[in-house]
C-alpha cells in the first residue's frame, strides 16, 4: 500500500484531539519556543483548544504533527487563509518539543504538509513568514524549495524591537 | 490652519450612504478593477451594506472617501486595515474611481495625505502595501511618495486567465515625502 | 495585460450582480412550466419567498457566483445563472442557467450567457472543470451546451420525476483546454 498523504520519513500529520491540548499549551507559553512566534500575548488554555480542535478544512487546514515511531505530539503545522481563485495560502510550523529541533522532523513535516497543499487541496502557491534573523528556520524551508520573496521592514514589534520579516514563496513543481 | 484631511488637491472625509451608487458604478467598471482585488460583480445592495459598514472612520478601519477641494466632488476612496497595534503596522488600499482625475496628481495627492493621516494622528510606523505587478502607473505614483519596493511574491494572483506577481511596498515612519507641507 | 473587454460581457449578454428589484422578472420566470419544466423549481414560488431570498443573499463568492443576465444593449433584464463550487479543491463549477424572457429564447442569448459564464468560471475564479446536468428532453438546451464546447459525459436514467412521468438526465462538462474564447 502506498503511503497516504500524512506519512513522511519521521512524522505523520493528523487531526489534534482534546488530549492534545495540555502538551500544546506548555510549549505555546515555553520562551524558548515563542521566541519563533509572532504572538506577543500568552496563551490560554481555552486559545489553544479553539486553535487545535477545528476540523481541517480548505479555509484553515491545521495538523497535529507526531513522532512515527511512537506516536508522541512534537508539534503543529497548517495551511491558512486558502483563496480559491489564486490558489494560495499560508503556512505555519512549529516543533513544540525542542529534543525534536534537531534530526530533521521539522524538514520531514514541511514537504509532508507542502505536498497535502499541492496534491490533496490542489494548490498553485504555499507562502510563509518568517522572522528575518531566523537562519536555521529559513535554512530548512530554503531545503524544500523556499525562495526569498520579500523582506517586509520593521514588521514585527517584540521585545521592544521592531524586526523584519522575511516573506518565502512556493510554486507548485518546486518542493524538493 | 489647513487641515489634516487636505491635501492640495484633495480632502479625505468620512464615506456616506450617498455615495453608494457612484461606488457601485466604479466598482463595476473593469477599466477601475483591473488593478483591484476585485473579480465578482457587485450588487448595489452590497455596496450599501459596505458604506454603511465604513462610514465610521476609526483606528480599526480608517476608510475615507477622496474628494476634491476644488468642487468637492467625489473621486474615489483611500482604506488603512488591517491594523497590528503592537506593531505599529497598516495595509493600505486605494482606488480612484473618476477615470477624468486619473492623471493630474489626484492619487499621489491621496497617498500623501492618507499616509501623513496615518503616522501624525494613528501613531502608526509603518504602512505596507500590494500592487500587480504590471501596474507600472501605481508603483511610480507610491515610489514618488516613499514607498519602498521589498520583494514579490511570485504568481500570487489569479486574474484574466494567468497568474501574475505582486510586489509588496512599504513606508515606514520618517519615509514620507511631503512636497506641499511645511 | 489589460482585459481587452469586461470579463462579465459577450457579444449579446452582460453578467451582473442580483438586485431585489429583479424580484418581479424572477417571480414571473419561475412560475412559467415553460420555464420551470427543465428546471429544479417543482412548486410555486410567492413574492414573499423570492423577495426573502434575494434580500439575504450575500455577495458573490467562489463558492457561489449568482448572477443576473441583462441584453448588453438595452440592459434588460433576460435570465439568470450561477457557478456553484461545492469544493474548492476539485476546481469543478456547476452551472445553472435559465432565460426566462420569453422574447429572447432561440436568438443566441442562452449561447452567449454560457460562454460568458464558462470564461468567467475559468478566467477569473480558476476553476478546471465546468459541469452541468441537462433534462434528456431538452435537445435545445443540449445544442446550446454543445455549440459552446460540452461534452456529453453520461446519462443519469429515471433521474427526475416531473409531469407524471420519469426522465433521464444528461450529465455534460467542458474542461479547461477545451474552452474556446469567442474571438468576437
Amino acid at each position: 500500500m502506498a503511503p497516504g498523504p500524512f506519512e513522511g520519513e519521521l512524522i505523520r500529520l493528523r487531526a489534534h484531539e482534546p488530549e492534545d491540548v495540555d502538551r500544546a499549551f506548555t510549549w505555546l507559553n515555553d520562551p524558548e519556543v515563542r521566541q519563533f512566534l509572532g504572538r506577543q500575548y500568552p496563551f490560554s488554555r481555552k486559545d489553544v483548544t479553539e486553535r487545535l480542535l477545528p476540523a481541517p478544512s480548505f479555509a484553515s487546514a491545521l495538523f497535529a504533527i507526531v513522532r512515527k515511531e511512537d506516536g508522541l505530539l512534537i508539534g503543529d503545522c497548517g495551511l491558512f487563509g486558502a483563496s480559491p481563485e489564486n490558489r494560495g495560502a499560508s503556512l505555519g510550523i512549529q516543533i513544540g518539543d525542542k529534543t525534536c529541533w534537531e534530526g530533521g522532523y521539522g524538514t520531514d513535516a514541511m514537504r509532508v504538509v507542502c505536498r497535502f497543499g499541492f496534491e490533496t487541496m490542489n494548490l498553485h502557491r504555499i507562502d510563509l513568514h518568517v522572522l528575518a534573523w531566523n537562519e536555521r528556520a529559513i535554512h530548512v524551508y530554503e531545503k524544500v524549495g523556499f525562495h526569498r520573496e520579500a523582506v517586509c521592514r520593521d514588521a514585527m514589534f517584540r521585545f521592544g524591537k521592531y524586526y523584519d520579516i522575511l516573506v518565502m514563496g512556493l510554486l507548485r513543481g518546486e518542493l524538493r | 490652519m489647513t487641515s489634516i484631511f487636505e491635501g492640495t488637491l484633495i480632502r479625505l472625509r468620512a464615506r456616506e450612504p450617498e455615495d453608494a451608487p457612484l461606488l457601485y458604478q466604479w466598482f463595476n467598471d473593469p477599466e477601475v478593477t483591473e488593478h483591484l482585488a476585485m473579480r465578482y460583480p457587485l450588487s448595489m445592495k452590497s455596496e450599501r451594506e459596505f458604506v454603511e459598514s465604513v462610514s465610521s472612520p476609526g483606528y480599526a478601519h480608517a476608510g475615507f472617501a477622496v474628494e476634491t477641494l476644488a468642487e468637492s466632488r467625489l473621486i474615489g476612496g483611500v482604506d488603512l486595515i488591517n491594523i497590528r497595534p503592537e506593531c505599529r503596522c497598516a495595509s493600505l488600499g486605494i482606488a480612484i474611481g473618476d477615470k477624468s482625475f486619473w492623471d493630474g496628481g489626484y492619487g499621489t495627492d491621496t497617498m500623501r495625505t492618507a499616509c501623513h493621516f496615518g503616522f501624525a494622528m494613528m501613531n502608526l510606523h509603518r504602512i505596507e502595501l500590494e500592487v500587480y505587478a504590471n501596474n507600472e502607473r501605481a508603483r511610480h505614483v507610491y515610489e514618488k511618495v516613499g514607498f519602498v519596493l521589498e520583494g514579490c511574491r511570485r504568481q500570487a494572483l489569479y486574474k484574466y486567465g494567468r497568474y501574475q506577481d505582486v510586489l509588496v511596498m512599504s513606508l515606514l515612519e520618517g519615509e514620507l515625502r511631503l512636497d506641499h507641507r511645511p | 495585460m489589460i482585459p481587452t473587454r469586461s470579463s462579465m460581457e459577450g457579444r449579446l449578454v452582460r453578467l451582473r450582480a442580483r438586485e431585489p428589484q429583479d424580484e418581479a422578472a424572477f417571480h414571473v420566470w419561475f412560475n412559467d412550466y415553460a420555464v420551470t419544466e427543465f428546471l429544479a423549481i417543482r412548486y410555486p414560488v410567492s413574492h414573499l419567498a423570492e423577495r426573502s431570498m434575494l434580500d439575504s443573499e450575500p455577495a458573490l463568492r467562489h463558492e457561489r457566483a449568482m448572477f443576473s443576465v441583462e441584453t448588453l444593449g438595452d440592459g434588460v433584464l433576460i435570465g439568470n445563472c450561477e457557478l456553484r463550487v461545492p469544493g474548492a479543491e476539485n476546481r469543478c463549477g456547476n452551472v445553472g442557467i435559465a432565460i426566462g424572457h420569453t422574447g429572447y429564447r432561440d436568438r443566441g442569448y442562452g449561447t452567449d450567457t454560457m460562454r460568458t459564464l464558462s470564461r468567467f468560471g475559468f478566467t477569473m475564479m480558476n476553476l478546471h472543470r465546468i459541469e452541468l446536468t441537462v433534462d434528456a428532453t431538452n435537445a435545445r438546451a443540449r445544442h446550446v451546451y454543445r455549440t459552446v464546447g460540452f461534452v456529453e459525459e453520461g446519462l443519469l436514467r429515471d433521474h427526475r420525476f416531473i409531469s407524471g412521468a420519469y426522465r433521464d438526465t444528461v450529465v455534460m462538462s467542458i474542461l479547461r483546454n477545451e474552452f474556446q474564447e469567442d474571438p468576437l
